[in-house]
């Protein structure tokens, strides 16, 4: 039980940062802040757990962004600020972050494994 | 786990979760019960010590003490005397208490009216004469060193309005008009919360009260009296979409078509902090997170879910409601 | 001496006896008292038997609303756990808590007081031994069908004490809160139907000589209880009703919109509901003075003081009901009274504590299991009265109230004050019915584990109440500090429920029951239960001139297995035993018991069909099983009212004493008596609840039908009672026709019947309807009482008329007759009262 506990606690996996120079600790604030958490599990951020939009446990496991674009830190990186713009007809809204906000938080994303 | 930046404690305080808001009071009603609680606390721990000599005495004490112990006296002396003696000054300290927390509402007060609903407050400010002077839900927003008397009603089952740090809790009887007096001494965001179990969410069913500077509290209240700017750009669509999706049903927008009774008003919603009464952060995220799929957020809530709308549409909407201040 | 009934006391001196009794007596008593083998068990109706079985379904009650327990407090161990989603929480802490005080507390305490009051009092068995049956099987089948509930998701989830409107159809439109109001039921039958054997049984089945100066503080507690229940379960049992009327036809009592109000419920859910913690706790208290004496070996110290005190706390706590409302806005006055009476009744509480501590000062305690979990139910139970007291307290109240601090106080007073005693008692009288007593050095740990996690988990749940954190969360957010106490709370309950799995272990190696190859005496107890025991109980019955008689006559022990002692035979051949005056316990006359019997099993089984049927909405074959519950009920009865060829028996030593008494002085009569005081009671809340709805919302109330109606009411009802007054009178005379009482009683009933019907119909045609307001609403309540009891009167007037025709109506006087007689005087009353109620207040005023 208290081992499980800790599980929930422990910080995001350090080591393979995917976009360099990017802040994880900023990336998840910034996903805090935002609200990304009422659409998505995400590990890391307690509450809320919204389920409206896929669970990101094991995100950077993923090949696919949505299902349709790749995988890759660049595309993650504008699908978070404008998801419409880089695959249309997603029900994922366009957040209010600047790119450095959404590196951050993209990077953040692609620990997550 | 990261907190969330709703509350206005500290975060040295925040992490020993010491002192416990209702020993933490931050005004005259909440103090005058924390001096007694500590009182409380000393006379228990107290007799408690008393207790546990006697029965260490009792069970393994010297001999002498052991046969000074086992008569009647003891029983008349401890289980009566010094009863009749604690109680009776403790009473006539409880009542007196009760009595000042109790005084009838002054002229001076501002007056809030609070109707508990499953599972979210409707608020309402009542100006001198009772009248609804301006309505909101699930935040309420007081000045600094005034008293502010609550009315508080239900519309549906039993509920109790609780802000440890203000003052003690009253419950919501349907049926009946309760009063409870509470007063702020320092500006800060206070958390409240149901106390009677009301079914389904009661768990999420907070609040929060706001505590401004009297000059800041007239502003706001002054701001609030203005219609609502005119949105441009996406909060326009946005104002469009809440329309065309019958969200005006539901809630009221001050001024505009909207004026459903059955949910929470949001002419002021872009202001407020928390989202789905007093659980959520309000941002950009959880606006849209809140509409689209409030289940998963609070279950058992009367909001339907939106996840049919597209994205775009649901930060269109957002977008809106942020202008409403 | 003087004396009660003209009993000389000097006959005592006879005992003990010095000729040698007779050979074969014992094997007579053995043969007539033995237990049914095999499948036939389930028609046992002696105390050994249900008591024991009693407590085991109490106790398996017990676990099973702990097991709820244990998985909500992993729910709650961190924030937004999800192992119980919202509505099976609700229904869990729901469950939890009515299981804990319905199906576990009440019943353990009384099953104990059906186990041991008979060995202490030296009697062979309570007086009603078919009823303890009946009570039994109904609480057993209805408990465990209650408890099924949760596991098809239809278990209520209202909070155990269901507050009105969230209760009521508009909020709660499912059936789960209709399961609530059948497990009530359940328990409100064995409840009265245990407390009728207990007052009966401790007031007039006392050995001789047994005056209430000597009487054990256990038999005063169970009395006190028993009184209390008389009291306080008809205010929730009228409670029930008026919910289940509401819920089924919509009759506005607790709705606002319509003149009710839902704080009606609130007072009388805890009119009940606060005596209720006092009628578990002074049984435990008893058993923890009588335990103090025996573990220290000394006489208890201060027992006139204790007395007191037990029957002080139970006037007290019919005055402290509304302290469980100080934050719903009453008047200040009230309030002020309430939060007085609240700490008043520490007083009390005090006395006792500082009683037990006298006790055990002044004689010899060892560190044996008992006395750890005496000792450590002590320290608890003061920790949790100090928090009462400070929840007495209006303002502080205001904060405590409905967070986690009640929930804190509320376990350390039910837990030290009750289950710590429960399982001292557990291993004190385990050697009076096992034939081994339960393991020392195993009974230390699961003290210790038990002290430990009970403290692990409460202790911390005062301050994650004064963080603010409310009961009845399913969860809570990561961001209010209460992490670090729940979780300490969470791994507290493990370890109490360590101890409790270890105590399971233990009995499963140890407890094997038997009546009378048991362990005996191994703590030297001096009090009656210890003597030699069969399941006749003793051998004879023993002359008590003592409080500790064993201590005071080592020799009564061996002269009592001898024989020596009154009725050391059966003196008719049959079940009997000796009932004795109320307050100096002279022996009156010889009551025949009846033996084992299929009925009570059956009346049961089809008194849980009736209320199951029903609450799953199958009506017609609920009224079905109804009404085979009522036939099996008066079958079972058909046999008991027999008197026995010898009008005169010997009961040892030459005395003399009847075998049948009719009248005042009839064990039957008190126990009718009571039960009339339960009725009455319900009434007098019925009274209470229609002048309250008047007085918060007179305007709806409309003028009654014009008060002529009155006089053929009244003449009907008069009818009702003469008719078998007279009866009850022709039955004396010799020149009387036999049929003629039979008769008398119907047409008394049909009088009844009668009045009944002109009531409801002036009302009916005055157009009041029961949905159109409080008046209505209580009205028809009205109503609807008095046509139960005048249904009851019909069904006994035919049962009366079928004795009548088979000549089982005794000359000059009949018990069966007396009792109907009785119910009929009372109906009639009632009747009366109600209608004069309804119509001249506030008839007049409006």
């Amino acid at each position: 039980m208290l081992l499980l506990l800790l599980g929930g606690c422990k910080p995001p996996p350090e080591g393979r940062v995917a976009l360099p120079g990017a802040d994880l600790e900023r990336g998840k604030l910034v996903m805090q802040q935002a609200g990304c958490a009422a659409c998505h599990v995400i590990p890391g951020i307690a509450w809320p757990k919204g389920r409206l939009g896929p669970d990101l446990t094991g995100f950077a496991r993923q090949g696919m962004i949505a299902g349709r674009v790749p995988n890759r830190p660049d595309v993650l990186t504008a699908f978070i600020r404008n998801a419409p713009a880089v695959a249309p007809g997603t029900t994922m809204p366009a957040m209010p972050l600047n790119p450095g906000e959404a590196r951050d938080a993209a990077a953040y994303l692609l620990s997550l494994d | 786990m990261t907190r969330l930046p709703i509350f206005s404690r500290s975060t040295e305080q925040a992490l020993a979760g010491w002192p416990p808001p209702v020993l933490d009071p931050a005004g005259p009603f909440a103090s005058s019960i924390t001096v007694l609680s500590w009182v409380l606390f000393a006379i228990g721990g107290v007799i408690l010590g008393l207790v546990l000599a006697a029965l260490w005495v009792a069970l393994a004490g010297p001999e002498r003490l052991r046969s000074r112990l086992g008569g009647t006296r003891v029983i008349w002396l401890a289980g009566i005397a010094l009863p009749v003696v604690v109680l009776t000054a403790l009473l006539i300290y409880g009542l007196t208490l009760t009595s000042m927390l109790r005084t009838p509402t002054q002229p001076s007060d501002i007056r809030v009216r609070v109707t508990g609903e499953m599972w979210w407050w409707r608020v309402a400010y009542l100006d001198q004469t009772g009248r609804v002077a301006m309505t909101d839900a699930n935040e309420i927003h007081i000045p600094v060193g005034r008293t502010v008397t609550v009315e508080l009603q239900s519309s549906d089952v039993i509920h109790s309005f609780w802000v440890p740090r203000l003052s003690g809790k009253i419950d919501m009887v349907p049926g009946r008009r309760n009063v409870l007096r509470m007063q702020a001494d320092a500006p800060g965001v206070y958390a409240g919360q149901c106390a009677e179990y009301c079914g389904g969410a009661h768990a999420l069913m907070g609040f929060m009260v706001v505590a401004h500077r009297p000059d800041d509290y007239a502003r706001l209240m002054a701001g609030r009296r203005r219609p609502a700017p005119v949105a441009g750009g996406e909060a326009a669509r946005g104002a469009q979409l809440f329309q065309s999706n019958g969200c005006g049903a539901c809630h009221r927008v001050a001024g505009t078509a909207a004026n459903g009774l059955a949910g929470p008003d949001l002419s002021h919603v872009g202001s407020r902090r928390t989202l789905g009464a007093g659980i959520l952060p309000n941002n950009r995220g959880t606006m849209i997170g809140w509409i689209g799929d409030p289940q998963s957020l609070k279950p058992g809530n009367r909001m339907p879910a939106y996840s049919m709308l597209p994205g775009r549409d649901l930060t269109a909407i957002a977008a809106y409601l942020e202008t409403l201040r | 001496m003087r004396s009660e009934t003209g009993f000389d006391p000097a006959l005592y001196d006879r005992f003990p006896t010095r000729e040698e009794r007779p050979a074969g007596e014992m094997k007579e008593l053995e043969r007539i008292w033995c237990a049914p083998k095999g499948w036939q068990l389930l028609t046992v109706v002696n105390n050994n038997y249900i008591g024991a079985f009693y407590v085991g379904a109490a106790f398996l009650f017990f676990l099973l609303a702990g097991v709820l327990a244990l998985v909500m407090r992993v729910q709650l161990a961190w924030p937004l756990n999800g192992i119980l989603p919202q509505e099976t929480y609700n229904q869990f802490f729901t469950m939890h808590g009515t299981v804990m005080m319905f199906l576990f507390a009440v019943p353990a305490v009384e099953a104990l007081g059906v186990l041991l009051l008979p060995q202490m009092l030296a009697a062979r068995d309570l007086p009603f031994p078919r009823l303890s049956a009946y009570a039994f099987w109904a609480y057993l089948i209805g408990g465990l069908a209650f408890f099924a509930s949760i596991f098809v998701g239809l278990a209520p989830d209202g909070g155990w004490f269901m507050y009105p409107p969230y209760t009521s159809t508009s909020f709660s439109p499912g059936i789960n809160a209709d399961f609530w109001l059948l497990g009530i039921g359940f328990i409100e039958i064995s409840a009265i139907a245990g407390a009728i054997e207990i007052i009966v049984g401790v007031l007039r089945t006392r050995a001789p000589g047994m005056s209430l100066e000597k009487m054990p503080i256990f038999a005063w507690a169970m009395l006190v209880f028993a009184a209390m229940i008389i009291i306080g379960f008809p205010a929730v049992i009228l409670g029930t009703l008026l919910l289940e009327l509401e819920r089924a036809l919509n009759w506005p009592f607790f709705d606002p919109t319509r003149g009710g109000d839902p704080l009606l419920w609130q007072h009388l859910f805890w009119f009940f509901g606060h005596p209720e913690v006092y009628i578990i706790f002074l049984p435990a208290a008893g058993l923890v003075t009588m335990m103090a004496s025996a573990l220290a070996k000394t006489a208890v110290v201060g027992y006139r003081l204790i007395v007191l005190a037990l029957v002080s706390t139970g006037f007290i706590s019919f005055g402290v009901w509304a302290h469980h409302m100080f934050t719903t806005g009453m008047p200040t006055l009230t309030v002020g009274f309430f939060s007085a009476a609240s700490m008043a009744v520490s007083v009390p509480a005090g006395i006792q504590v500082f009683s037990w501590i006298a006790t055990l000062a002044s004689g010899r305690p060892r560190m044996n299991t008992p006395t750890l979990f005496l000792v450590g139910g002590i320290v608890i139970f003061v920790m949790g009265g100090l928090t009462g007291v400070m929840v007495a307290l209006v303002p502080f109240d205001y904060q405590a109230h409905d967070s986690y601090f009640i929930v804190a106080h509320l376990h350390y007073v039910l837990i030290g004050g009750m289950v710590f005693p429960l399982f001292a008692a557990f291993y004190n009288w385990t050697p009076m019915m096992s034939r081994r007593p339960l393991s020392e050095a195993m009974g230390k740990w699961v003290f210790w584990l038990m002290f430990a996690g009970m403290h692990l988990t409460f202790l911390p749940m005062h301050v994650t109440g004064l963080m603010g954190m409310p009961r009845r969360v399913y969860t809570y957010l990561p961001d209010r500090d209460w992490e670090t106490t729940n979780l300490l709370s969470t791994i507290g309950a493990g370890i109490l429920a360590l101890g409790i799995c270890l105590f399971l272990i233990d009995l499963a190696r140890n407890f094997r029951f038997s009546a009378d190859e048991n362990a005996g005496n191994v703590y030297g107890g001096g009090t009656l239960e210890w003597l030699p025991t069969g399941l006749y109980s003793t051998r004879s019955i023993p002359v008590v001139r003592s409080r500790d008689p064993l201590w005071h006559d080592p020799a009564l022990p061996e002269d009592v297995e001898q024989g020596r002692y009154f009725l050391p035979n059966s003196a008719t051949g049959l079940r009997e035993t000796i009932i004795t005056s109320p307050i100096r316990a002279e022996p009156e006359y010889l009551q025949i018991m009846p033996g084992p019997s299929p009925w009570p099993v059956a009346a049961a089984l089809f008194t849980a069909g009736f209320f199951l049927l029903l609450t799953v909405q199958a009506y017609w074959t609920g009224v079905v099983s109804g009404i085979i519950a009522i036939l099996c009920l008066l079958r079972w009865l058909w046999d008991t009212d027999r008197p026995v060829r010898e009008p005169q028996v010997d009961i040892g030593a030459g005395i003399m004493a009847p075998t049948y008494v009719t009248g005042p002085r009839s064990h039957g009569w008190w126990a009718m008596m009571v039960l009339l005081t339960v009725i009455g009671m319900i009434f007098l809340m019925a009274c209470f609840s229609y002048l309250y709805l008047y007085g918060v919302h007179p305007r709806l109330w409309i003028a009654p039908p014009d008060a002529a109606w009155l006089i053929p009411i009244l003449l009907a009802y008069g009818a009702g009672f003469g008719l078998a007054w007279l009866g009850r009178r022709l039955l004396r005379r010799d020149k009387t026709r036999l049929w003629t009482p039979g008769v008398l009683l119907m047409a008394g009933g049909g009088g009844s019947i009668l009045a009944f019907a002109i009531d409801f119909l002036s009302w009916r045609g005055h157009g009041l309807s029961p949905d159109a307001s409080g008046q209505g609403a209580t009205v028809y309540a009205f109503l609807s009482l008095q046509g139960l009891l005048v249904a009851i009167l019909f069904i006994m007037t035919c049962y009366m008329a079928a004795r009548n025709s088979r000549g089982l109506i005794n000359r000059p006087a009949d018990n069966s007759y007396d009792l109907v007689y009785l119910f009929a005087a009372y109906t009639a009353a009632q009747g009366l009262v109600s209608a004069l109620l309804t119509r001249l207040f506030p008839g007049s005023l409006l």
